[in-house]
């Protein structure tokens, strides 16, 4: 796509404000750590505010990208500065300034070289936006690593007594899965080269060859290759059983506001990965990779659920629960249904919401009492009534009770892979959902021995005088409860503008070559029943609202066809059944 | 405006009663003093949940027969490919329950005033109540089955939090959390069978003329079944006994009753309206509810009719055995709720909802009068500590004997008759179906089982009327196990204030008390005061906000409720537009008014010659001394023990493995893979920064391989 530089906006001033807030920190004195902190939360008040301001501009009535700016940086390689959001990174960017802001808000409990504390804080921030508006691979993957640093630090100087080795590990392990993920890309652009002559790492460039069928076509073990590199990356960021084993360390070893933000945004890059690049880049390779992908899905729900509810320490509890929600996240991917992706994209928002909490709250408790062993706790629910009733609501989101957000994503994630599963879509079976519900049963069993162990029986007489929260603190915690109140009342507030978005990936999946949406072609569009229509084309950046439909290219299709004759028989064969019965676009006219 | 408008009304008004309560009970009880601001406390309690029946009442009279309306306030989930809208339905069936649970849970309301009027915490009590009713009424109200299921977990909840009420004894939060659990692999089934139909709907939306995506909600799935039903009949058998799992766990049948008991953990108010009277119905109600598509699975129909009869069975051979008074009305609950279930299971649907009806009073009845003797014995529920009470709490006596004959059965002159006649009637003359079992069909088992079951139940609640008001010995007074008996330590608030040193001179954001904030905490607190069980004591009477509730469930009980419904079969024409009715039912009638003579007053008979005298030598507070059937009774005979401590054990044993195998084998390969590669580059060092050099050589042998293998595949497939 040949385009005129745009100069910066709304998007750069987002990822800018952060990393001009770290030089204005790191000229204050070390001393001053009042001025420090104040600052700090100015600044991510600010950075809050812009995400908000984009929302405000935001169009939910296009899957096309938006705010997009574009300026060269490195011509001769194909790499540049190219940046915008669509429905499904628009919420990640607002996740991300939100638990931002509220981590900053706790650590004024930090002490420890507040300077470099905080300045690691907002280098962190620009990175992990920076990962939700690239659109160009390079940029990406620059952020995507630039965010391990600062993470890694916050775990390596303010974190546990084991932090040293867990910062490590986390480090490498997530690093040494990327750099796969880099070789991938290099793969990709070049074999992208070769068809179109020039080098770009453009993924709307790109992505338009796949679309069209010039890139994969007749090359399915090269596309696999090329798709199990970014797979790898990303299914160790999620993470995905079995490549979980530095998320509990390090979760359990970093300062509060890190567990906040590394659980709350960190493993949705992992997800965002999934949905940002594998579908549209890969689909013959993802719908291979199906049951595999939902296998582990199913089996880290599992695992996660039963391991968690082993552990000694409350916030390796709160992190293993991360593995399995995670889990529910793929699940709904993966299921390569209208309602699973919506549902599984939406899970990402309240995972980030309710876990996020979670390790707040286990971090306001760790600053009064120093422990996280259950073991030292009990009881204290007559102690502290207030942060009682918080942690049950927030216990609850998590556990998936209705009426909160954790239900609305659990529900279309499950509900998407029963009714993929149900046909046998993609070699499923309905042992997937089968035995991901039961993952919801055991949520309910570490969940609740959680609670129980922290708040009932009796007081531990060492915390027989402690107070309930402070007022603040009450705040802070209330804003996620609010969240979660309304994610689970309204949800329509936040599916609403990722719908449109999420439909064209899966349709980038799913669908045959010449019939998949393109990013590049503002000329088309999606529609309310799912359809592929070419409409006239739009300025980019532009007014999205209203397309003027010129006609249908693929007719859409959201359920799967069940054959009423003999509905438990297994899905038609492989060659056959590939592409027949999924939903999807139903052949029409081909483009092109 | 219609005049179904005001709907809304009777869900928010609990709602709005429970977080008045969690928001500014505390505050007013503390303003205005313990006791009135107790009273105006639990008054606003009350009235929220009987504004919301009178409105119930004037709907259900406005209502015409077979109307139906759907009401939406807003959408809930909203998606392209599912709609799922918060909307109400008001129809007869929905309306029947919204009188049950406000009508029966205003009284046990006002009844609870009395009852927790010494609890410390008191609005948080109230505040779990009101939720529960507002939980309960989204659950019977909601229009599609997302929306039950909102009820359905709320209902989970509420019970939860208030069997765990008195939270500082851990084993009240074990049951608790057992209650949740257990409900929630129902939760699981109702799940699954919620996307069943959902699938089903959506695949058949065409055939159906469905543009809405709305294909949970009732108005659309009922008229639906009968038109596209017919070839499914393997995915309808799937998605009906899923659903069916989940009215087993709501409702403790066999085997997932195992909650239940231990739910008694819970202030027996909170027994009677939701272990008794309404939460544990929700099952009950989900088969009526969807009965249009159990009618289609024969199969499953006659699944729900067995397990309903070993549960009524079960339930109430383990009564015999219990000497908690809670836990015999307990099981006897687990077991009646079998009776409904059969009702359902042989499809006269709506016996079952006449059941859950008359139930609902003479059990709430039962409960509370086992509260007020509760109360009045110093918090032991030991029957066998009891004795003669009719001299002391003559009202209890009166209310509760009236409950006793109605769940004994006698004919006529009690409710609980009438509603049984109308489930075993129609049970055995089912005709044959496709699970046949010698000869018989399963809805004939079910029946017969029902009549034997019935005459248990007539005796053993004779035994707990027997212990508890009869006999002319007050075991209290020579009770050999009442020295060190204290099970009532739950209550006890003092305790934690011990007085050891607590200066916490490093305390720099004020965490905790000082010595003088705390000395000022401790002294404003209230000391509650419980005298235990002793020689001693004298029962009293309980007070009338009370005995209350009790006169006015009694005359509930009586057979004129039944009677009225029955006669002309006007409950069955009000629910039948709503339910479906199976046809081809031949009464023998005389017969089996016969057998339920016989069953009531010889059950009745049995047990007075039995227990109405004395404590049997052999059942007295010796447990050693017992005969093998009462003991294996006693003890639930393993059922309980087996599946809650086997899976507890099965689970936990899986659980360490796993941990392990986290820790050594998963993570082992990471780290071990890190410490192969640091000796492979020679670099033998103690500190774990040797780890980086390990692995960034690892990497590099990844990256390198992995470069290597693309290079090639890209000389040798890449495309043109």
């Amino acid at each position: 796509m040949t385009m005129e530089p745009t100069g910066f906006g709304l998007l750069s001033v987002l990822l800018a404000l952060p990393l001009m807030g770290a030089v204005a920190i790191a000229l204050i004195p070390e001393k001053y750590s009042k001025a420090i902190k104040g600052a700090a939360f100015v600044i991510s008040l600010a950075v809050f505010a812009v995400s908000l301001s984009i929302l405000g501009r935001f169009q939910a009535s296009t899957y096309h990208f938006q705010l997009v700016e574009y300026m060269p940086w490195i011509q001769q390689l194909g790499i540049d500065y190219r940046i915008g959001i669509d429905g499904i990174s628009l919420w990640l960017v607002l996740l991300t300034t939100f638990l931002n802001l509220i981590s900053v808000w706790f650590s004024f409990y930090v002490t420890k070289r507040v300077k470099t504390y905080f300045v690691m804080v907002m280098l962190l921030l620009t990175a992990m936006l920076g990962v939700f508006v690239s659109l160009d691979l390079i940029l990406f993957y620059t952020f995507f690593e630039a965010s391990l640093i600062p993470m890694a630090v916050l775990i390596w100087i303010w974190g546990g007594s084991n932090r040293n080795y867990a910062a490590i590990k986390f480090f490498i392990y997530t690093f040494a899965a990327s750099i796969f993920m880099l070789v991938g890309m290099i793969a990709l652009a070049g074999l992208n080269a070769k068809i179109t002559g020039t080098w770009t790492f453009d993924l709307t460039a790109i992505q338009a060859n796949v679309a069209n069928g010039k890139l994969w076509v007749g090359a399915l073990g090269m596309e696999s290759m090329v798709f199990w590199s970014f797979a790898l990356a990303f299914m160790v960021k999620c993470p995905m059983f079995p490549f979980h084993t530095w998320l509990p360390d390090a979760h359990t070893e970093a300062p509060t506001a890190g567990s906040v933000i590394l659980a709350g945004v960190l493993l949705k890059m992992g997800t965002y990965g999934f949905l940002r690049f594998c579908l549209p880049l890969f689909p013959d390779a993802v719908i291979e990779s199906v049951p595999i992908l939902m296998g582990l899905a199913v089996v880290g729900i599992i695992y996660g659920a039963i391991v968690a509810a082993m552990q000694p320490d409350v916030k390796r509890l709160v992190a293993y629960s991360s593995v399995a929600h995670m889990g529910f996240v793929m699940l709904g991917i993966f299921s390569l249904t209208h309602s699973g992706i919506v549902g599984g994209a939406y899970q990402q928002l309240n995972h980030g919401i309710s876990t996020g909490a979670l390790f707040l709250l286990v971090g306001l408790l760790y600053e009064r009492i120093h422990t996280r062993l259950f073991a030292d706790m009990g009881g204290l629910k007559a102690q502290m009534p207030v942060f009682a009733a918080l942690f049950l609501i927030i216990m609850l989101s998590s556990v998936g009770l209705p009426g909160l957000n954790g239900f609305v994503g659990e529900f279309l994630a499950m509900q998407g892979a029963w009714e993929a599963s149900l046909v046998a879509a993609n070699g499923l079976t309905l042992a997937v959902p089968i035995f991901a519900g039961i993952g919801v049963v055991l949520a309910a069993v570490y969940l609740l021995w959680m609670f129980q162990k922290v708040f009932y029986g009796k007081l531990n007489p060492k915390l027989a005088r402690l107070k309930d929260l402070k007022t603040w603190e009450v705040v802070m915690v209330g804003c996620l409860v609010l969240f979660a109140f309304w994610g689970g009342i309204q949800p329509g507030t936040f599916i609403g503008p990722m719908e449109r978005s999420l439909d064209a990936t899966r349709l980038m999946a799913i669908s045959e070559p010449g019939q998949r949406p393109l990013w590049s072609d503002t000329g088309l569009e999606v529609k309310d029943d799912g359809s592929l229509v070419q409409v006239l084309p739009r300025q980019i950046n532009g007014d999205m609202s209203h397309p003027v439909e010129l006609k249908v290219l693929a007719k859409g299709e959201y359920h799967f066809p069940i054959d009423p004759e003999a509905p438990e028989t297994p899905p038609p064969g492989p060659g056959a059944g590939r592409r027949g019965a999924r939903p999807g676009n139903a052949p029409g006219e081909v483009k092109q | 405006m219609s005049r179904f408008d005001s709907v809304w009304w009777i869900v928010f008004l609990p709602f709005i009663g429970s977080l008045f309560q969690a928001l500014a009970g505390k505050t007013i009880v503390d303003g205005l003093g313990v006791k009135l601001g107790r009273a105006v406390s639990g008054a606003l309690a009350v009235l929220p949940v009987a504004i919301a029946f009178v409105i119930g009442l004037s709907l259900t009279l406005s209502l015409k027969s077979g109307e139906v309306e759907v009401k939406t306030l807003f959408d809930w989930i909203k998606l392209q490919s599912v709609n799922i809208p918060f909307e109400f339905r008001i129809d007869s069936l929905s309306m029947t329950m919204v009188l049950i649970v406000t009508g029966i849970g205003s009284l046990i309301h006002m009844y609870a005033v009395g009852y927790m009027a010494e609890d410390k915490d008191f609005p948080r009590f109230f505040t779990y109540m009101n939720l529960f009713i507002a939980m309960m009424l989204i659950l019977v109200l909601g229009n599609n089955l997302a929306l039950t299921f909102v009820g359905w977990e709320g209902v989970g909840l509420c019970s939860y939090l208030l069997i765990g009420y008195w939270y500082k004894d851990l084993s009240n939060s074990k049951a608790a959390n057992k209650a949740f659990i257990v409900n929630r692999i129902g939760d699981w089934g109702f799940t699954l069978g919620m996307f069943g139909v959902l699938s089903l709907m959506a695949a058949n939306r065409d055939k159906l003329g469905i543009t809405d995506a709305r294909w949970l909600s009732y108005d659309v799935i009922l008229p639906a079944a009968d038109k596209i039903l017919g070839g499914y009949q393997g995915l309808v058998n799937l998605i009906t006994f899923m659903l069916f799992i989940g009215a087993m766990g709501k409702s403790a049948q066999f085997p997932l009753y195992i909650w239940l008991p231990d739910a008694m953990a819970g202030p027996t108010p909170v027994s009677a309206l939701i272990h008794a009277a309404t939460m544990v119905t929700s099952g009950v109600y989900l088969l009526n509810r969807m009965s249009a598509w159990f009618l289609h699975s024969p199969t499953v129909m006659g699944v729900v009719a067995l397990i309903g009869a070993v549960t009524a069975l079960v339930g109430a051979l383990i009564a015999f055995g219990q000497t908690d008074i809670k836990k015999v009305l307990a099981f006897s609950t687990v077991s009646q709720l079998g009776y409904m279930f059969i009702g359902c299971g042989v499809g006269v649907f709506y016996a079952g909802i006449f059941h859950v009806l008359t139930h609902a009073f003479f059990k709430a009845l039962l409960f509370l009068g086992a509260g007020a003797v509760i109360h009045a014995m110093a918090h032991d529920q030991d029957m066998r500590n009891y004795g003669n009470l009719r001299k002391y709490l003559p009202i209890t006596f009166v209310t509760m004997a009236i409950a006793w004959l109605a769940i004994a059965g006698v004919p006529f002159l009690f409710a609980g008759f009438w509603s049984k006649e109308a489930i075993l009637g129609p049970a055995v003359n089912t005709g044959p179906g496709p699970l046949m079992l010698g000869g018989y069909s399963a809805g004939q088992i079910a029946g017969w089982v029902g009549f034997a079951v019935a005459f248990l139940t007539a005796c053993y609640m004779t035994r707990l009327m027997g212990l508890t008001f009869f006999n002319k010995e007050e075991r209290w007074k020579l009770a050999p196990a009442l020295a060190g008996h204290d099970d009532h330590s739950a209550h006890e608030e003092h305790g934690s204030h011990d007085h050891t040193d607590h200066a916490h001179h490093d305390d720099p954001y004020g965490f905790f008390y000082t010595e003088e904030e705390w000395e000022a905490k401790v002294a404003g607190e209230e000391h509650e005061h419980h005298h235990a069980l002793g020689p001693d004591h004298t029962p009293h009477e309980v007070s009338w906000v009370m005995w209350v509730p009790l006169a006015i469930l009694a005359v509930g009980s009586l057979g004129t409720t039944g009677w009225f419904l029955d006669k002309n079969e006007t409950f069955l024409k009000w629910l039948q537009p709503g339910t479906e009715l199976a046809e081809g039912h031949m009464v023998a009638h005389s017969v089996l008014l016969t057998l339920s003579l016989v069953t009531s007053l010889g059950g009745i008979a049995l047990g007075w010659f039995l227990w109405a005298k004395k404590l049997p030598a052999k059942e007295g507070w010796d447990m050693a001394k017992w005969n093998s059937f009462m003991r294996s009774s006693n003890g639930q005979f393993g059922i309980d023990e087996t599946l809650a401590e086997g899976s507890i054990k099965l689970s936990g044993g899986l659980g360490a493995f796993l941990a392990w195998c986290d820790r050594w084998l998963v993570d082992g390969v990471v780290n071990l893979v890190g410490i192969l590669t640091k000796f492979i580059g020679g670099g033998v060092r103690k500190s774990q920064t040797g780890y980086v050099r390990a692995y960034a050589l690892l990497m590099q042998f990844g990256v390198v391989a992995f470069v290597g293998y693309l290079i090639y595949a890209f000389i040798q497939g890449a495309p043109k």
